[in-house]
């Protein structure tokens, strides 16, 4: 993943709550329209989004709804950078299994496909661990 | 606007479901007690008309596949119509195109069902 220097960005902390999901998916739709993203690439990244910020807040945190997600849209030169950072269980990049939509077709079951959608609907999608905090960074490239 | 509303009625003996709004993992219970209230009550075929559905996340899929084998295994089906771009974009990359049969519009899944056309 490259780094990206001085970009643009803004910041939002939410509760971990799923009644906050639509807030920051619309949000994410519209910065990726202004990053200049066709509606239908827009739609894809929020919905990305959505899938990130549940498994934090189902996953990470348990549905414990009294913790914090903080969600950073940068704006690149040739690409949105979506940085989502958590406190609870982490996991990393080698720790991801995605599941394979051929066997999911054959053998249907519930669960697994968050993951799939992110990484088909993004460039990019890295889990990372930190010390004090974990972090999911989404990456979608424009034009 | 409530985040998701969820009308339901019956057509030529199909129950149709038409979500108005999002679904995702704040409003999947909604929708999954639909479906599962009208498989309670014996209705094993049912349309998802999604003319009015913005989205559906991976949460709602997921309530869609916990009901497909009881309504398959009782002579059902689940059907769906009317997908918006972006919401058929979602259920293709995931192979769910091939999993469920898709309609253009309500009245195309009625004939098919009724035998008139496929």
């Amino acid at each position: 993943m490259k780094a990206v220097l001085d970009p643009e960005s803004f910041r939002l902390i939410i509760p971990s709550q799923t009644r906050y999901l639509n807030l920051v998916t619309g949000l994410a739709k519209r910065a990726s329209m202004i990053a200049g993203m066709d509606d239908a690439t827009a739609a894809k990244v929020s919905i990305a989004v959505d899938e990130a910020i549940t498994n934090v807040i189902m996953h990470a945190y348990g549905g414990e709804p009294d913790h914090l997600v903080e969600v950073d849209l940068r704006f690149a030169s040739t690409a949105l950078e979506i940085h989502i950072w958590h406190t609870g269980r982490g996991i990393r990049d080698d720790q991801v299994v995605l599941p394979d939509p051929r066997e999911y077709v054959k053998h249907p079951r519930k669960g697994g496909l968050g993951l799939l959608l992110m990484s088909r609907f993004m460039d990019e999608v890295h889990f990372l661990e930190g010390s004090e905090r974990n972090e999911c960074c989404m990456i979608k490239r424009v034009g | 606007m409530a985040d998701l509303s969820i009308q339901v009625r019956e057509v030529d003996g199909m129950a149709v479901v038409q979500p108005e709004g999002f679904i995702n993992a704040h409003t999947v219970r909604q929708f999954e007690g639909a479906l599962e209230g009208l498989v309670k009550e014996g209705k094993f075929t049912i349309l998802l008309n999604c003319q009015k559905l913005s989205y559906i996340s991976s949460a709602g899929l997921g309530a869609i596949m916990g009901l497909i084998e009881t309504v398959r295994e009782n002579q059902g089906d689940i059907l769906l119509c009317s997908l918006q771009e972006n919401v058929f974009a979602i259920f293709d990359t995931l192979g769910f195109t091939q999993l469920y049969r898709v309609f253009g519009t309500e009245d195309e899944a009625r004939q098919a069902l009724a035998g008139k056309s496929e």
